[in-house]
């Protein structure tokens, strides 16, 4: 089932990316910041604690920021994330379990431009960094797999205003797609004693699409309800790697709840016109 | 400025078409039968045990021969039982302590490595030595004995030992002539605390033996073997003769524990040859569920040998039936006896 998913997530992403075209016109200027709470399921996958795959449900947080720069006529926006998840998952047999989590930051750059349709379309690049671990509750001296790493990525986003009779909705499609940077891992058979006697060997790795094809999609809802905004959102991420002789994969399916503040940045020079702003 | 948007599009296109096109890094997921369950096994093992070339030139280890001889005992037919049976005795084959498959049964395990041999300890004659007025340190139980020399037993590397223990045990005992360390039937536990007792035997950086991992699922794929050090205690440290007590009991970290002592000074290692269990175990699993615990990481001695079948001590000194008569432990009146001279 989650193989389908991914392999799901997948074609959406090739027909989406594929749907991307151009146009120019100036950037929303106000500024978005979210605050989002979920659930899924995690796929937790990694040769150096168990040649199988375990299952189960994690917990996950979302911290986003999207506002517009001063860029190219404001056509470039900055977005930045932070979030976490905590999973406990169980081996295919049922007789064992692994507690994975990690904590990633991420910061994105956006060229924006407007269809005709009110579609609007942002590419650009971003920068991210994560940590975090997964402990296998049985293994002796290999119990444990750290998880570091920090890349860049290619992004797209598609944004379009819904209206649905009264009620204007904010629908987004926001594709990711890691391209190049570096991940921690040991050595096919390394212990993690031994490398802290200080021995290194190879455990900084190159990371490209060709060792690590990963990617992550994320979909929201923005949805006014009296004076606020509920944001409803899914996220796939899908991080895998094949680096030291060791096979990893994170697949994990989340779905979102949680609201949007809706700000607006001022320069110093109109803040100080602002009265009411010391 | 739109072609930068046009060629990231482009890129994206180029990079999610190879992606899905079998890009999914996933596990082999094979149904849980007899069958599967062996073979995977068989293949953990080939891929991940790290004494294969070693076994092959010490007892003609050969694990494709192996796997011709206990294929065909196998059928899908066979209960959970017959298959652990079948299992445990082809990694009986590895003569390895710290090869292990764990159901929820049984413990399947290779013990020849001590049950083959003479135990060289009585635990009744050795307690009578400790007394009833001994200390205990954390892991480490200790007293004077009544000619002067220090005694430490020391029954599991399980067990911590802080530098705060070392120093109050180090300094109780500095009034002795010499110390004894009483190693036997320790049959292992962390190995940190190997190298934390071993550091207040020596003044300078000892070069103690090496650690290698797996960089591959050949046989013979090492990593360059790493020097592993012994750098003396910042605590109080031991300057007079030491002897460490050893049997065949002495397994693992304990056997780690007696390299890093035999290239200390003042230190004489006396007694039986230890157990030997010098690769680091690491677990996998079956399909079933059952856990698989095997050598992953081999350690060497300081030079270049390896001690996965024992350490020699310098003296060798066994249980004598007479001595037990009088309910005297020889190895430790031996050890008495050379601290005086």
């Amino acid at each position: 089932m989650m193989n389908k998913l991914v392999r799901l997530c997948l074609l959406l992403t090739t027909t989406a990316a594929s749907a991307i075209t151009a146009a120019q016109e100036n950037a929303n200027r106000h500024t978005t910041n979210a605050i989002l709470f979920g659930i899924g399921k995690s796929n937790l996958y990694d040769t150096y604690l168990s040649p199988f795959a375990y299952t189960g449900p994690h917990a996950a947080f979302l911290y986003e920021t999207l506002r517009p720069t001063r860029w190219a006529d404001g056509k470039v926006s900055v977005q930045t994330v932070f979030d976490g998840f905590g999973a406990y998952a169980a081996s295919p047999a049922g007789n064992n379990r692994e507690i994975g989590g990690m904590l990633n930051y991420s910061a994105g750059w956006h060229y924006n431009f407007n269809t005709a349709c009110g579609l609007r379309i942002a590419t650009g690049g971003s920068v991210h960094a994560g940590g975090g671990a997964t402990y296998n509750l049985r293994n002796g001296n290999n119990p444990v797999q750290a998880n570091a790493r920090a890349y860049i990525a290619a992004s797209a986003m598609a944004i379009y205003p819904l209206a649905i009779r009264n009620t204007q909705l904010h629908l987004r499609y926001q594709l990711t797609v890691p391209l190049a940077g570096a991940m921690f891992s040991p050595r096919y058979g390394q212990s993690y004693y031994e490398m802290s006697l200080g021995n290194y060997d190879h455990n900084v790795c190159f990371i490209y699409p060709g060792n690590a094809p990963s990617m992550q999609h994320f979909i929201t809802v923005d949805l006014p309800i009296r004076k606020r905004t509920v944001r409803l959102g899914y996220r796939c991420d899908i991080f895998q790697s094949r680096v030291n002789g060791i096979d990893a994969h994170t697949w994990n399916h989340t779905f979102f709840i949680g609201y949007v503040r809706h700000l607006r940045i001022f320069s110093a020079k109109e803040a100080q016109k602002q009265p009411f702003i010391m | 400025m739109q072609r930068i948007p046009h060629c990231l599009s482009y890129l994206l296109v180029v990079l999610l078409t190879a992606l899905t096109n079998g890009a999914c890094v996933r596990e082999d997921n094979p149904v849980d039968t007899p069958t599967n369950n062996f073979e995977t096994l068989w293949r953990i093992m080939d891929e991940k045990y790290c004494f294969f070339s070693y076994k092959a030139e010490t007892y003609g280890l050969d694990w494709n021969e192996v796997y011709g001889r206990y294929r065909p005992r196998i059928s899908d037919n066979m209960s959970d039982s017959q298959l652990f049976e079948v299992l445990c005795d082809m990694l009986g084959e590895l003569r390895d302590g710290h090869v292990n498959l764990y159901s929820a049964a049984d413990v399947g395990r290779y013990w020849s490595w001590y049950e083959d041999y003479p135990d060289n300890f009585n635990h009744e004659i050795q307690s009578s030595y400790l007394g009833t007025d001994y200390r205990i340190a954390s892991g480490l139980k200790y007293k004077i004995l009544d000619d002067n020399t220090g005694y430490i037993y020391y029954e599991s590397f399980s067990s911590a030992i802080g530098e705060g223990n070392l120093d109050e045990v180090m300094d109780y005992l500095s009034l002795c002539h010499g110390l004894i360390i009483d190693v036997r039937g320790n049959g292992g536990g962390t190995l940190t605390y190997a190298n934390t007792l071993a550091a207040r035997f020596t003044n300078e950086r000892l070069l103690a033996g090496y650690i290698m991992h797996k960089t591959g699922t050949g046989h013979n794929d090492f990593s360059t073997p790493e020097p592993e050090y012994i750098d003396p205690s910042n605590g109080i440290r031991w300057q007079k003769k030491a002897v460490v007590l050893t049997n065949r009991a002495c397994y693992s970290s304990t056997n780690t524990f007696v390299r890093n002592m035999k290239v200390c000074p003042n230190v004489t290692i006396m007694g039986d040859r230890t157990g030997g269990g010098s690769g680091m175990p690491f677990s996998s699993e079956l399909p079933n569920g059952w856990s698989i615990r095997f050598s992953a990481c081999p350690m060497l001695d300081a030079d270049m040998n390896h001690i996965e079948f024992g350490i020699e001590p310098d003296i060798s000194v066994a249980l004598l039936d007479v001595d037990i008569a009088k309910g005297k432990d020889t190895l430790i009146e031996e050890a008495r006896h050379f601290l005086k001279q």
